[in-house]
């Protein structure tokens, strides 16, 4: 097989296709894992060398074996458990209203009307400078945290699902319509469905605004959860606890993304552009 | 009756008692108002009678509304001055009895070939058997027979054609309105598709109601002309086309070419004076 896709042809061979692609895929798959392995090497590389204190840098192999004892311990899970649930709640509940809202705002002018000014400022504001006013009224506990989460995740949502329930051609309309559809089926059976590619691409943005916004309610407000443990780490002057931390919160990240993105692609099978390779 | 008067001041032969008109087309006029800026007339005091099981092209400089006058005719947009009636009954809203194929085919991207298909039969309430059956038989009727499962995102612009126009004739409209519908296609899948329509028209017998700005697409496939004229879009001349369409030596017999150049010469006047209202 090496020898076909060495051999220059005008006109590849069928048959040299899929392996041209699969070996492309797999150099793409490890070029960009190679740019982290190289950075942790480095990482680890400058640790050991001594040239800062392991209280500021301690090496990653240090890091890792932290990770896995807090895994033994059970204390990740303990962290990890809070982290997630008020991630996900807090992305759920914002989700979900967010579509609502989002839709109802491209379809009705009155909710249009009240909704507009409020989203137009709200979306590139700082919403986690409301933290001492969420504290003050809401407390510390979760409430208060996932509260902060559906405040900030919303608003990708909102415009996103507004933007899309707009962008459905009318022409998609008018089809339904005229194949014998009621205008009360017309926004299950064609609005949503259409809109769906961008409402997702709303909700994958939320999804990170809300892992980064429970993480820093941890860290400022305390008690269990990865953020609160990583501050309680550094009060302690544990540097491999506060650097565990950031490794624990970017594979749980990752994992998250990666399971959207996953998500996607069994839903939208039909969609060209879901097909293509992404970052994500 | 004053709608036999305007079509025959319009230019228009005498009916023969035996041709029922079905689309009745009176004094229709349109405007819209973009969101800045004045109201823009697209259509003023439009009288048209389209005969039933006739083939009638509306042909005219881009933005002399002759979509607008289909879109009215399919009740997708609302007749606020003058009447269109369809079989006696004036036009309420878009309905399967009056079936539309558009230009950028409007397919349901979500659906496969075979649901887009199967979407107007299950509005008609068929059973699930007979339901399956047609579609496949208009799928067949298309030469789309093998591409049941696959999505519009993989076909070419000439199968997605194709399917639309075999999603709209399954639910047997006695009206098939067409807005440019090989506009988008490239020439040789347009000629192709040109004989196909004329095929399934001769075949099924249905009036059809043809908007182009293709001179000779309109004399080809339609038995009369409708030539509009720039905007605001009115009537101007209606030209008879009937001639033996399986003539091969059709394109080039003198009588076809003749009818052309006349056409040619209305239109010509027509976007010179669309060209000049659209500069400032």
């Amino acid at each position: 097989m090496a020898r076909v896709s060495e051999r220059v042809e005008p006109f590849p061979a069928r048959v040299a296709a899929p392996f041209h692609e699969a070996l492309s895929r797999l150099w793409r798959a490890l070029s960009g894992m190679l740019s982290l392995l190289v950075v942790l090497a480095l990482w680890e590389a400058f640790a050991r060398e001594g040239a800062v204190s392991s209280f500021l840098l301690p090496a990653f192999s240090v890091v890792v074996e932290r990770v896995f004892q807090d895994a033994a311990s059970g204390e990740l899970f303990f962290n990890l458990g809070p982290t997630l649930y008020r991630t996900l709640v807090g992305f759920v509940i914002a989700g979900s209203a967010g579509v609502v809202i989002g839709i109802l705002m491209a379809r009705n002018a009155v909710i249009r009307w009240f909704f507009d000014p409020i989203v137009s400022i709200g979306f590139p504001m700082p919403k986690i400078a409301f933290l001492p006013i969420f504290m003050l009224w809401f407390g510390l506990y979760d409430f208060s945290k996932i509260s902060m989460v559906v405040f900030n995740a919303i608003f990708p949502v909102i415009t996103a699902a507004m933007a899309a329930t707009e962008g459905v051609e009318r022409e998609l309309l008018w089809s339904a319509q005229s194949l014998g559809a009621s205008r009360r089926r017309l926004l299950w059976e064609i609005v949503l469905p259409a809109a769906l590619p961008q409402i997702f691409t709303g909700l994958q943005v939320a999804l990170p605004v809300a892992m980064i916004v429970t993480i820093v309610t941890e860290m400022l407000m305390g008690g269990p959860g990865l953020g609160g443990a990583m501050i309680t780490a550094s009060r302690f002057a544990d540097s491999p606890g506060v650097f565990a931390g950031i490794v624990e919160i970017a594979i749980a990240g990752l994992i998250l993304v990666k399971g959207m993105a996953i998500l996607r692609r069994r839903l939208l099978l039909w969609h060209q552009e879901t097909k293509e390779p992404t970052t994500v | 009756m004053p709608l036999e008067t305007a079509t025959k001041a319009k230019g228009e032969r005498a009916l023969s008692p035996r041709e029922r008109v079905q689309i009745a087309v009176n004094r229709v006029g349109h405007s819209y108002r973009p969101q800045k800026g004045r109201a823009v007339t697209a259509l003023e005091d439009v009288s048209l009678a389209v005969k039933d099981r006739e083939f009638l092209a509306l042909l005219g400089p881009s933005g002399c509304g002759k979509s607008t006058l289909l879109y009215l005719i399919g009740g997708f947009l609302p007749v606020e001055e003058g009447s269109i009636l369809i079989d006696g009954q004036r036009v309420a809203g878009p309905g399967p009895d009056r079936g539309i194929v558009f230009q950028h085919f409007a397919l349901f991207p979500w659906k496969t070939v075979l649901k887009n298909v199967l979407y107007g039969l299950e509005k008609a309430r068929l059973p699930r058997e007979e339901r399956l059956s047609r579609a496949r038989a208009f799928i067949d009727l298309v030469g789309l027979s093998g591409f049941e499962e696959s999505y519009p995102s993989q076909l070419s612009g000439g199968m997605r054609q194709r399917a639309a126009i075999a999603r709209t004739l399954a639910i047997d409209p006695s009206i098939l309105l067409m807005d440019e519908p090989f506009g988008s296609l490239d020439a040789q899948t347009r000629s192709l598709m040109q004989g196909e329509l004329l095929r399934i028209w001769q075949r099924s017998k249905k009036t059809v109601v043809f908007v182009t700005h293709d001179v000779q697409e309109a004399v080809f496939l339609a038995e009369r002309i409708a030539v509009m004229s720039a905007r605001p879009g009115h009537v101007k001349e209606i030209v008879e086309a009937r001639f033996d369409r399986e003539d091969p030596d059709l394109l080039r017999s003198p009588r076809f070419v003749e009818i052309v150049d006349h056409i040619w010469n209305l239109v010509r006047a027509e976007a010179i004076r669309a060209d000049r209202g659209g500069a400032p």
